[in-house]
Parts: C-alpha cells; sequence; structure tokens
C-alpha cells in the first residue's frame, strides 16, 4: 500500500512538472524563415517580450505584428504574457525567468509600473536592454516606448463621444483597471478632455471592471440607477464587451442604435465589431496592436545594433464606426 | 424494576430542550433573512432606482453562476471537504461548450448535457483524488484549478469560442420567459436548481451522508458506510452545478471565454458560509447558501448603485462575510 | 461463534497472542482484564475493524472473515464502542437509521417515520429522550444511551459492549442491566467487557479473564467470586471495600462557595472545602456536577453567588484564570478536554507551565522539560515506552495519569477531578485512588465527582449529593451509605413533584 502511495505520488509530481512546463505559461518562439529548410539557421539575436496577458485578441495581435518584424528583420522572438491580465506576480515571474535565459534584448509591457521597478535594474546591470510596449514603466530604464499615445486616444474617443450626445448630457465610464497605465491614461485622457472642452456634460460615475461578466453587471447597474444617462464609454475590449452586453439585457437596444444612448469602446474584437456593424456601438477607437508588436522588435533590433532611436514611438490610434469599419486601413488594425 | 425506570425518566430533562433548539435554529435562519431584508430595505430608501424589476432581475441575473456554484459546493462543504477549482473549472467547462458546438457541430441540447456531463467528471476527479488517494481536498482541487485553468487555454487555442451555428445557445441565459417581461431564463434555471437542491440535501441519502461525513467521518465509516464511495458521489454532483454554470456563463455572453474564473470559488464559498454554513462540515442549508449569496449579490449591487467606489466595495463585503460568520458562532454557543 | 488462535501485533507490542474462546448462543460473556491487557483489540477483530495477523473466526460452525465494519454487521455481529460512533450534528433518529435510512418511494427519506420508529424502540426500552433531539446537544450519558438502543435495535446475533455503563450512575447501569436481559433471547450472544467487577455477577454467564494478550482461563460466573477474577487479570492481590483513613482533622477552610447560580442548570449552590480533604460529588447524571466543576474554573459563565479562594473573594472568568488562582479541572471526557491526543507525553504533561521553562531567548529550555516530565512520570508510574509517544496510543489510565501529571506540575491547591476512574481498569485505579490520597495528605483538596458509588464511599471525607442543580445534603462519611446517597440524589424530580 505504501509503495503504491509513494508511486503514485511521484507520478503526480513528475505530471505536475510537465503541466507546469506547458500550461504555466503561454509561450511561443519564431524564427525567420528564407533560406534553405535543410540550413541551419544562424545565430540570430535573440528578444524575449512580456506582454500583460493573453486575455484579449489584442495581445494575440501583438505578438503577429512581433513575429512579423522577426522574420523580416532576421531575429527569434518568445511572446509570453500572464493568463489573467493584471496578474502582477506571474508577469513579475516570467521576466525573471526571460532574463535568467540573458536575451539581446527585452520587450515589456508592465502590469504594475511600480512592481517592475527591481528587475528593470537588474535588467540594466546585465546590460539587457529594455524595449517598452504598451503601457510605459515608471523608470528610467527602457530605452524606448512602442505605444499608442493613450491619452490622445482617450481624449479622442472623447470628442466623439460628444458630438455624438450633442455636447451635453450625463455620461458615466466602465475603465478595465485602476492600476496599469493604460488604464489610468484611458480614463484621465477621456475625463480631462471632457473637464476640458465641455462643460455641459457630466461625467456621474466611474467604475472599474475588465472581466466581460463583471463589467456587464457594473454597467448594468449604472444604466438602471441612472436612467438619464446619454452616454457610456468601456476603456478595453473586456470593459466594452461587459456595456453592450448589460445595453442588450436591459433591452436598450433601440435606445442605443437610435443614439439616445451612445455607446462607445476601445480596441476591435469580434464582438465589437459586431456591435458596431449592428449600430449597438457608434463607433471604437482601436490600437495599432500590430504595428505596437512590429516596431517594438524594430526598436530592440536597432538598439542591439547600436543604432540611436526615439524615447517614445508612436504607433498610431484611430476611431472607427459602421461608416469606416470596411475600409483596409482600419482593416489592417482590427482583429478578431 | 419500575423504580429504577422511574429514576432514569427523572434524570431525563423533559422535552423542553428540543423545542427550543429546533425554534433557535429556525430562527437563526430567520436572522439571515432579516439582514438581507434590511439591507434591502436600506439601499431601496437610499436610491429609487435599487427597487424596480429591472434592477431586482438584474441582482438575480448577476448571482445565477455564482449561485449555481454556491448551491454545488455546498454539498461538498457540509461533507467536511472544499473545492477550489470551481471557478476555473466553470471556465473549463464553458469553454468545453464551444468545443462541443461549435468545434464539434454537436446539436445544442446534446453540448449542453456533454457540457454538465464533463463537470460532473472532473467533480469524480477531484472526488477520486480526495477520497481514494487521499491527497487532501485543499491540494486535490488546488491542482485541478490549475489544471483545468491551463487546459482552457490549451483547448481554446486562447481565443474565446463564439457560437455562429448555434443561435439559440444564448437564449439559454437570456431568453425572456415571462411575456412582457425581461425575466431571462437563466434565472428561472437558477431557481428550479434551489428547489432541486434543498430537497436533494435534506431528503436523499447523498444529502444525509453528506452531514453524516461532516459531522463525524470516523463514525459514519464505522455505521457501516462506505465513506470513499459517497465522496466521490458528493464531488461529483457538484461537478454537475459546475457544468451547468458554465454553460450559462458562455450562454450569456455567447461566448466562451477562456480566462477568468479564478476567485469565483471564494464568491461561491463566502456565500455558502455567510448563509450558515460550517466549514468544518455538518451543518448548513441550502436555504442558507441562497440567502448568502443573494446577501453578497444585493450588496454589491446596491453599492453600484450607490455609486460607492468600488475599492470601498471589497472592504464592505469582507467585513459582512466577518460579520456573519461571527454571529453565526455566537448563535452556536448559545445553544 | 469461536475464536480460535487470534494474534494481534502493532509495532512494539504483541496486543493479542494465541487467543481462543467460545461464545455460546444465548450466553452473556464477559471479558475483562487491564488496560493493555488486549479487550479493545479482540474487540476490533470480531467488529471488522483490524484483521487479526493470523487466527481463525467461525460463526455458527462456519468460518469467517470480517473484512469490514459493514461485513461485520451483515454478518450480525453489532458493536458498542467506547469512544460514541454517532454523528452529533444529527438527530438521535438520523443517527439510529444510518446506513439503513427508511425512504418514501425509494428517494426521499422520511424523517417522520424514522422519529416515530425510535420513538417506540425508546418507549420499549423506557428511554424518555426526544428522537428529534441533536446528539451534539445530549449529554454524555445520554449519548451513550443512544448508542446502546442503537445496537439492540440491529437484532444482532451476537452483540458487542465495550464498557457500556463507563458513563452510567448505578440506577441507569440497573436499567441497562435489565435492557440486556430483557433482550436477550436463545439466539443472541452477548460480550460484555467491562471493568467494573460488581456487574460482572449481575449479569454475565461467563467471564474470560485476559492479561498480557492472553487468554488466561474463561470461568462459570456461578461458581466464581469477584475476589478470585481480580488476582487472576492482576496477577497480584487487591484489597477489597475500603473506607478512607479518616478521623484527622483537616485544615482551614481553602475554598468556599455562596450562592452560586448558572443560567442552565445550578441554583444556589452553598459549601466549603478544607485543606487537605476530599470531597466526593454524588448525584444523578443531569444533576449538575459537571456543571458545578466547570463553573469554578471559569468554563461557564456564572450568573449570581461568589467563590472564595484562601479567604478572599475572587473572579473567575476562565480557565486561564483559574489555573493561575490555582484551581485546576480533570474533565470527564478527557480525550477532547484533558489531552491534546496527537502530541506527546512531554508535550501534554509540561502544556500549562510551558511558560516557566523558557530561556532568556525565547527558545525552550528542552533539559529542564525532559527532566520535569520524567520525574512526573516516575512519580505517578505512567507506563509508556517513551516520553515521545503520542497520547493517543497510551491506555486509558495512563492517559488520565498524564492529565493529572499536567495539573500536578501547576502546583495547584485545588483541584477538580471528574469522573478520574472512568474507563479505567482495577490496577490503574488504585494507583489512582493512591494518588489523590498522597495529593490530599500533602495539603491539596480535592474535589472528586464520581458516579460510583463504591468510589464515592471508598474515597470521599465528606459527600455532597446534587440533584437537579441543587446541592441536596453535604455529610460525613460515616453518615452516608450508598442508600442514604441515592435518597438525597432523588429528591426532586424532573417534572417539580417532591418524592415522596
Amino acid at each position: 500500500m505504501r509503495k503504491q502511495m509513494v508511486r503514485l505520488v511521484g507520478a503526480l509530481v513528475a505530471a505536475t512538472l510537465v503541466l507546469a512546463a506547458c500550461g504555466g505559461e503561454s509561450s511561443s518562439t519564431t524564427q525567420p524563415s528564407g533560406g534553405n529548410t535543410t540550413e541551419a539557421p544562424a545565430e540570430l539575436p535573440y528578444i524575449a517580450l512580456i506582454s500583460k496577458g493573453f486575455q484579449h485578441q489584442f495581445w494575440q495581435a501583438v505578438k503577429l505584428g512581433a513575429e512579423q518584424a522577426a522574420e523580416e528583420l532576421g531575429a527569434e522572438v518568445t511572446f509570453e504574457g500572464p493568463e489573467s491580465e493584471g496578474d502582477v506576480d506571474q508577469q513579475m515571474q516570467l521576466l525573471q525567468t526571460a532574463l535568467d535565459k540573458n536575451p539581446d534584448a527585452v520587450g515589456f509591457a508592465a502590469v504594475d509600473s511600480q512592481a517592475a521597478g527591481p528587475l528593470m535594474e537588474q535588467a540594466e546591470s546585465k546590460g539587457i536592454p529594455v524595449i517598452a510596449f504598451d503601457s510605459g514603466v515608471d523608470s528610467d530604464v527602457p530605452v524606448t516606448t512602442a505605444t499608442t499615445d493613450n491619452l490622445a486616444a482617450s481624449a479622442e474617443a472623447a470628442k466623439n463621444m460628444a458630438e455624438l450626445i450633442g455636447h451635453s448630457g450625463k455620461i458615466a465610464l466602465v475603465v478595465h483597471d485602476q492600476t496599469s497605465v493604460t488604464g489610468v491614461e484611458r480614463r484621465d485622457g477621456f475625463v480631462e478632455y471632457m473637464e476640458a472642452n465641455e462643460p455641459d456634460i457630466e461625467i456621474i460615475d466611474i467604475q472599474y471592471g475588465g472581466d466581460p461578466r463583471v463589467a456587464t453587471d457594473i454597467a448594468k447597474a449604472i444604466l438602471t440607477a441612472n436612467p438619464d444617462l446619454v452616454g457610456i464609454y468601456g476603456s478595453n475590449e473586456g470593459a466594452a464587451i461587459g456595456v453592450v452586453q448589460a445595453v442588450t439585457e436591459l433591452g436598450l437596444e433601440d435606445a442605443a442604435k437610435s443614439g439616445e444612448l451612445v455607446v462607445i469602446g476601445f480596441d476591435s474584437g469580434k464582438a465589437q465589431m459586431d456591435a458596431i456593424r449592428s449600430g449597438l456601438m457608434a463607433g471604437a477607437i482601436t490600437q495599432n496592436p500590430v504595428g505596437i508588436g512590429y516596431e517594438t522588435v524594430k526598436a530592440a533590433l536597432a538598439v542591439i545594433n547600436g543604432d540611436s532611436v526615439p524615447k517614445v514611438i508612436d504607433t498610431g490610434f484611430y476611431w472607427y464606426n459602421a461608416d469606416n469599419i470596411d475600409d483596409p486601413e482600419i482593416q489592417a488594425v482590427l482583429y478578431e | 424494576m419500575n423504580a429504577s425506570q422511574d429514576l432514569l425518566s427523572q434524570g431525563v430533562r423533559g422535552l423542553e430542550p428540543t423545542k427550543t433548539s429546533r425554534m433557535r435554529s429556525q430562527l437563526q435562519q430567520l436572522l439571515a433573512l432579516a439582514t438581507l431584508v434590511v439591507m434591502v430595505v436600506a439601499f431601496s430608501v437610499a436610491s429609487p432606482f435599487f427597487f424596480t424589476s429591472d434592477n431586482l432581475i438584474g441582482i438575480l441575473t448577476a448571482a445565477t453562476v455564482t449561485g449555481i456554484l454556491a448551491l454545488g459546493t455546498t454539498f461538498v462543504i457540509v461533507s467536511g471537504g472544499i473545492d477550489l477549482s470551481l471557478g476555473t473549472g466553470m471556465i473549463l467547462c464553458g469553454v468545453m461548450s464551444g468545443v462541443f458546438l461549435t468545434y464539434w457541430g454537436w446539436p445544442t441540447w446534446l453540448g449542453v448535457i456533454g457540457v454538465i456531463l464533463f463537470g460532473a467528471l472532473l467533480g469524480t476527479i477531484n472526488g477520486f483524488n480526495t477520497a481514494v488517494l487521499r491527497i487532501p481536498p485543499f491540494i486535490a482541487t488546488l491542482g485541478m484549478m490549475l489544471i483545468a485553468q491551463g487546459l482552457s487555454l490549451v483547448v481554446s487555442g486562447t481565443k474565446p469560442i463564439y457560437f455562429p451555428n448555434h443561435p439559440d445557445f444564448q437564449d439559454l441565459m437570456n431568453l425572456s420567459i415571462i411575456p412582457g417581461q425581461r425575466f431571462p431564463l437563466g434565472v428561472g434555471i437558477y431557481v428550479a436548481l434551489i428547489a432541486i437542491a434543498i430537497v436533494v440535501l435534506s431528503r436523499t441519502l447523498v444529502g444525509r451522508y453528506a452531514f453524516s461525513m461532516g459531522s463525524n467521518e470516523e463514525a459514519t465509516e464505522l455505521s457501516g458506510l462506505n465513506v470513499r464511495r459517497w465522496k466521490v458521489i458528493i464531488y461529483s454532483i457538484q461537478g454537475l452545478f459546475v457544468g451547468l454554470a458554465g454553460v450559462l456563463a458562455a450562454s450569456r455572453l455567447s461566448s466562451a471565454q477562456p480566462t477568468g474564473g479564478l476567485g469565483l470559488e471564494l464568491d461561491a464559498i463566502a456565500a455558502v458560509v455567510i448563509g450558515g454554513t460550517s466549514l468544518q462540515g455538518g451543518r448548513g442549508s441550502m436555504v442558507g447558501t441562497v440567502i448568502g449569496t443573494l446577501i453578497v449579490a444585493v450588496l454589491t449591487n446596491g453599492l453600484r448603485i450607490i455609486a460607492v467606489p468600488q475599492e470601498w466595495q471589497s472592504v464592505v463585503i469582507g467585513c459582512v462575510i466577518l460579520v456573519a460568520v461571527y454571529l453565526d458562532m455566537l448563535r452556536r454557543r448559545k445553544t | 461463534m469461536t475464536v480460535s488462535g487470534i494474534s494481534v501485533a502493532f509495532p512494539g507490542v504483541q496486543a493479542l497472542d494465541d487467543v481462543s474462546f467460545e461464545l455460546r448462543r444465548g450466553e452473556v460473556h464477559a471479558i475483562v482484564g487491564e488496560n493493555g491487557a488486549g479487550k479493545s483489540t479482540l474487540m476490533k477483530v470480531l467488529a471488522g475493524i483490524h484483521p487479526p495477523d493470523s487466527g481463525i473466526l467461525t460463526l455458527d460452525g462456519e468460518e469467517v472473515q470480517i473484512t469490514s465494519p459493514r461485513h461485520a454487521h451483515d454478518l450480525g455481529i453489532s458493536t458498542i464502542h467506547q469512544e460514541f460512533n454517532l454523528m452529533p450534528d444529527l438527530t438521535i433518529a438520523q443517527n439510529i437509521f444510518i446506513g439503513r435510512e427508511r425512504r418514501i418511494s425509494g428517494i426521499f427519506i422520511d424523517d417522520r417515520s424514522q422519529e416515530e420508529r425510535t420513538r417506540s424502540l425508546f418507549d420499549r426500552l423506557g428511554l424518555a429522550l426526544d428522537p428529534g433531539e441533536r446528539v451534539e446537544n445530549l449529554t454524555v450519558a445520554r449519548q451513550q444511551m443512544v448508542e446502546i438502543a442503537k445496537a439492540l435495535s440491529f437484532n444482532a446475533r451476537v452483540l458487542i459492549m465495550d464498557e457500556p455503563t463507563a458513563a452510567l450512575n448505578e440506577a441507569e447501569v440497573e436499567t441497562l442491566l435489565g435492557l440486556i436481559r430483557r433482550f436477550r433471547t436463545p439466539d443472541t450472544a452477548v460480550i460484555y467487557i467491562t471493568h467494573r467487577m460488581h456487574e460482572l455477577t449481575r449479569i454475565s454467564d461467563r467471564v474470560t479473564v485476559l492479561r498480557d494478550g492472553r487468554n488466561v482461563t474463561t470461568l462459570e460466573t456461578a461458581s466464581t467470586t469477584v475476589p478470585e477474577v481480580i488476582p487472576l487479570m492482576v496477577g497480584r492481590a487487591i484489597q477489597g471495600e475500603q473506607r478512607p483513613a479518616g478521623g484527622h482533622d483537616h485544615g482551614d477552610i481553602v475554598l468556599s462557595v455562596r450562592g452560586l447560580s448558572t443560567r442552565r442548570l445550578l441554583d444556589d449552590i452553598n459549601f466549603d472545602l478544607r485543606r487537605g480533604e476530599i470531597l466526593g460529588f454524588a448525584g444523578l447524571m443531569g444533576a449538575g456536577r459537571t456543571e458545578l466543576g466547570r463553573a469554578l474554573v471559569g468554563a461557564d459563565h456564572i450568573t449570581s453567588g461568589s467563590i472564595w479562594l484562601h479567604g478572599q473573594p475572587v473572579s473567575v472568568p476562565n480557565p486561564a484564570v483559574a489555573a493561575g488562582l490555582g484551581i485546576g479541572y480533570l474533565s470527564e471526557d478527557r480525550k477532547r478536554f484533558g489531552v491534546v491526543l496527537e502530541q506527546s507525553v512531554s508535550a501534554n504533561i509540561i502544556l500549562n507551565t510551558l511558560s516557566d521553562y523558557v530561556g532568556p531567548m525565547g527558545l525552550m529550555k528542552d533539559d529542564a522539560i525532559e527532566r520535569k516530565v520524567k520525574a512526573s512520570v516516575e512519580t505517578l508510574q505512567i507506563r509508556t515506552p517513551s516520553t515521545r509517544q503520542r497520547v493517543k496510543n497510551l491506555s486509558g489510565g495512563n492517559q488520565q495519569k498524564v492529565v493529572i501529571a499536567k495539573w500536578l506540575a501547576k502546583n495547584c491547591d485545588v483541584l477538580v477531578f471528574d469522573e478520574p476512574t472512568r474507563g479505567i481498569d482495577v490496577g490503574a485505579k488504585e494507583e489512582i485512588y493512591r494518588l489523590l490520597n498522597e495529593l490530599a495528605a500533602r495539603g491539596k483538596s480535592i474535589i472528586m465527582i464520581s458516579s460510583e458509588l463504591p468510589e464515592v464511599l471508598r474515597m470521599s471525607h465528606r459527600v455532597a449529593v446534587m440533584c437537579e442543580g441543587r446541592l441536596t445534603v453535604v455529610l460525613d462519611n460515616a453518615d452516608a451509605t450508598q442508600e442514604i446517597i441515592m435518597d438525597h440524589a432523588t429528591r426532586f424530580s424532573a417534572a417539580g413533584t417532591v418524592k415522596l
């Protein structure tokens, strides 16, 4: 009986280790093709990218852009992120592991700017250049940041919201989180625009939830408590999905489609795109996630080669709605 | 002979203590209900939008998925166990609904049954690990929690799975079953499950043995029961609830999201505990669990309606849990 | 049924060594022996809890191997254990019917029918308990009754009873024995394990004596007397009925209680306790003796009244304060409230004086602790292979000694012993009596709560009798007899009428 126990425990431990190796992180490696397949690839610079998460297709698009750049420009790239977006601890562990592999450069989108400090120092002391992407890092270590200008992007969202609601009325925000730079900037950019330019528009509530289920319930509560609400803004894919779902569950589709209630989102993804096509969502801001990935790897290679790079690389954003959603340049930056 | 019989009867206090102890446990449930009522009244006073049919239905809708998990896990907790894999298990089941319906093209009814059975399978594995391999439930279900989390991502390819070919799938949660009013089918299903769960826990062998094992597992075994078998059954039953919760969660958004869920098990367990079920097992009730679920749901919704900053919401809910459990302990001491 | 050549070995000890005996249909067969003699192990083998290493069991001439408790049940072997196998959160009826629930249409449990049947079972047995009451609300003695009723309800072929009267006093013992006599059928055999010698003659047909894991002999009860049996168990002679070596003047009053009442039961208790005296507390179950003990040490809340220690009024809100004042309490349920089963003998003995053994760095002084523990083990003659042995592996008697050692280490002046020899065999009992007398001689004041009247008469210098929460009388030992005590213990009845 005891021997059986020992064997079982041993098997379980082994299984756990195997699973930990496979399931603990989501990662992938790309190598450039080109040349004969029989030829062994030459020694390529290795760039490790640690993103904020895998929750939204946004990150998959970033990964796509990174892989494109790796293929075109010649690099070996890995892309990892914590399964729950916002899991600071897990991201720190991934970053530590990546640094231990002594890559030629690291790409990093911080969940928590402050928490990453010590690991930033470590990278610096090891001589590994850091390229920040998406959220910045509150540190002097990164050589450059490839990102959307979230402040400007959310200000653009605010501008469109203001136009659509006729420059007056009550609105609310569902922001995806309070700790990351993107969360803070997409809220502040929006709020500051309104405060500076729209005296007749009142923001009556800001609540936080990035998980679509939670965002749905939050948005429902806000809409129920404020029947005179004319506009509502979701600051990322998860929040926006939740807002759209809330509108549907409360039976406010007609109000949304007619423009009585203006729903504005951020990023893309199938749910948001369907909502825009059906008229439930008036429009959204999309980033250029593919561009972010691409520019990050490009900048990393530049730094490795000793070239200088600008402090911030603006990867751009676009406002899209039912009118221009099928335009090729918009389609290029959208993802399912 | 008669004298000694008299002595025995004299030595035993009459029937009074029984009546009062029965009354007392009913009183305690009324207390929890009273708390709920007080909260509802308070929020209704604080905001005119609280006590509207839309909002009340919204509360029930928000409570449905967690509530179903709480119903299922009441069985496990009453039997003295615990299951941390509720949240990620549910997510995995949601993903499996995507697999069955979208990837494999099954008809809706078959896919739903398949997911529920899949949930039961997860439960059976947990039960087996706990009862037969004797891994402590905390650890066994922790392992399952991580496995489920990983499998969700692996199976779905880290993408949400949609249901383009099954337009009726989202009806499961969302279809309105009262003409003229927006009363989602999902809530109706939850209510039906409550009734079933109450009956199963209090009036069937499964429920009785759950209480028995939670109260004194050794005595139960010595009384001739196959404790291992019943533990596996109990975890499997919980798994059925997890599967159904996964179906409804995916149905609501008409997409199976492969991430999240971490933390839902704590919400479900908190609801059970607030409702008066002891984590040590042996004591508890489904009605209590439902009241606990509603207390948390009403609290969350009410705080949002009156626009209390989100940070404070967590603080309030945490305090409520502490107070509820403390009051429950006080009541026990008096008995 | 026959038992042949059963042997069971545990690490370090041969619990049963080639034990054989015969159980005849329809007889009550008593099994006696000191603790550690192997009675519990034998019982566990028969109940299907522990398989024998070797040996054969036959039932009605057919060889059987009992694989599990369920299997034992199915074979018709019903066991009443010393530790109650009851589920505290379930009701009496639910406990009795566990595993064989009555159902409506096969699925739903019919609690009402179960309660009715339980009630009729209790009527036949003469028990006045409400089947709907939760077991955890019952006192120890009443739980014992439920256990017995449950076993009797199985209509077993072999009924094994392990110390069934341990928690009962005289009146209940008589009732139980009456039950057994009434329910004996020619087809049922009863194996009756006990420490109470005087029960042997009242109920058993034959007696088997075990010592050190071996069957010493089997005797016909009719042709044997208790004084003959005891030496066989113990291997040495034991003194007979005794009264305390009394007569010496006891010292000044150490403890005074005036007007003590608690919410649930106690009503206006008044008594004094002198230095060096043993004050015995007798009474029926439910009379309030344990409650009094608990109230004295602050384990239960006092609603009115006062306690005076060494002439000073004191307030005892909790047991920690009581221990600080020098009042110690040894609970009747030593497994739950006396010892920490999973811990070692050492840890248990030093438990409430640990703070005295902490060095300057906050670390424990292991050497000093070991010395103290070894000295205690010596003095009390605690039989244990080592001080690191887990207390749960010791016999009941030795566990009790560990509890006593713990309180002695604390240097208490007043010690409240609640059923000090419950579940302990004759040999160990003598040792405990010796200890109690020594403590009294050394100037400690002892309150001894006991349900065994011979024990009360033997040990107490004075006897206090309680009934229904009130103290009916305090007698000098010379004035007390079993009848007089019983009379005072039944002054009041539950219904409030006074007995004529």
